[in-house]
């Protein structure tokens, strides 16, 4: 290690990047000594195997993650660690809990984003009729609002909407 | 006839021939005061932990290993291990950690130079 030349050590930040350096040698010092009493001791016999796991699991996931395969192709079958392999889209159906149809489960989200709201027929009563009341012009909005939604009720020219 | 006295004699070695104590330096005083006061026992634990956070010592640790592959387990001394990780553990502190340490060490010193 090599030691400071005390004679160079004059000015307030020399000083401190030399105790800063000494704190670092320390810590280097222990790190080493830690790594020579488990290399001494044998203690990395598992740490090899580990890695070479770590490595093959990597290579693994980065094979099936390759981007000259496309999406949704058959390529993405990874074994897992009981050797099963699972299909890229989930293939299970079961009844959506808003609307009571059979859906797939890897098509569900797309579906419930109709279901639920985002779609415009899906839209609810109250929110067409705030729509309607917002809209500015009432024959533009009438247009519109004929567009777009089957009207039970009647349509005052203002833009309010009454049910029949 | 008065005793000249030799401009450049080199001073008397003590009686067992050991070299004078020298002063305490600068560095010595204020690593004194560091560890009486228990400052570098905590700013060694602050160092500890932000290396191990920012990934620091798993770096020193495989460049250790790879050292021992390379060398042998049974031919490697603490001291071939140190000097095998210091030039790049010296350069790899994140500038971070760094800052934090020098700041701390720059209000230590003013702290005990009053």
């Amino acid at each position: 290690m090599s030691l400071p030349k005390v004679d160079d050590i004059h000015t307030n930040s020399e000083l401190i990047s030399e105790v800063f350096n000494q704190l670092l040698d320390s810590i280097i010092v222990d790190v080493a000594s830690e790594c020579h009493r488990i290399t001494k001791l044998g203690l990395d016999r598992n740490l090899d195997e580990e890695e070479e796991e770590l490595r093959l699991f990597a290579e693994a996931r980065a094979r099936s993650s390759d981007p000259s395969h496309s999406g949704e192709s058959n390529s993405k079958y990874v074994v897992d660690m009981f050797g099963q392999t699972h299909p890229p889209i989930a293939s299970e159906i079961f009844n959506c809990m808003n609307c009571g149809r059979s859906i797939m489960a890897g098509r569900f989200a797309p579906h419930l984003e109709k279901c639920m709201g985002k779609g415009r027929k899906a839209r609810q009563k109250s929110t067409r009729a705030a729509q309607n009341q917002n809209s500015k012009g009432s024959t533009v909005s009438n247009r519109l609002s004929n567009g777009g939604s089957a009207n039970a009720g009647h349509e005052y020219s203002n833009g309010t909407y009454e049910e029949a | 006839m008065s005793r000249r006295h030799s401009v450049n004699r080199p001073p008397t070695p003590d009686r067992d021939g050991a070299e004078r104590v020298k002063e305490p330096t600068l560095i010595d005083i204020v690593n004194i005061k560091l560890t009486e006061s228990g400052e570098k026992e905590r700013l060694m634990e602050l160092v500890r932990e932000r290396l191990v956070e920012c990934g620091w010592k798993d770096e020193m640790r495989s460049l250790c290993r790879a050292f021992v592959k390379n060398n042998g387990r049974d031919n490697v001394t603490v001291d071939d291990l140190v000097r095998a990780i210091t030039p790049k553990g010296r350069a790899s502190i994140p500038d971070s950690v760094k800052a934090e340490l020098l700041q701390k060490i720059r209000t230590f010193l003013v702290s005990v130079a009053h």
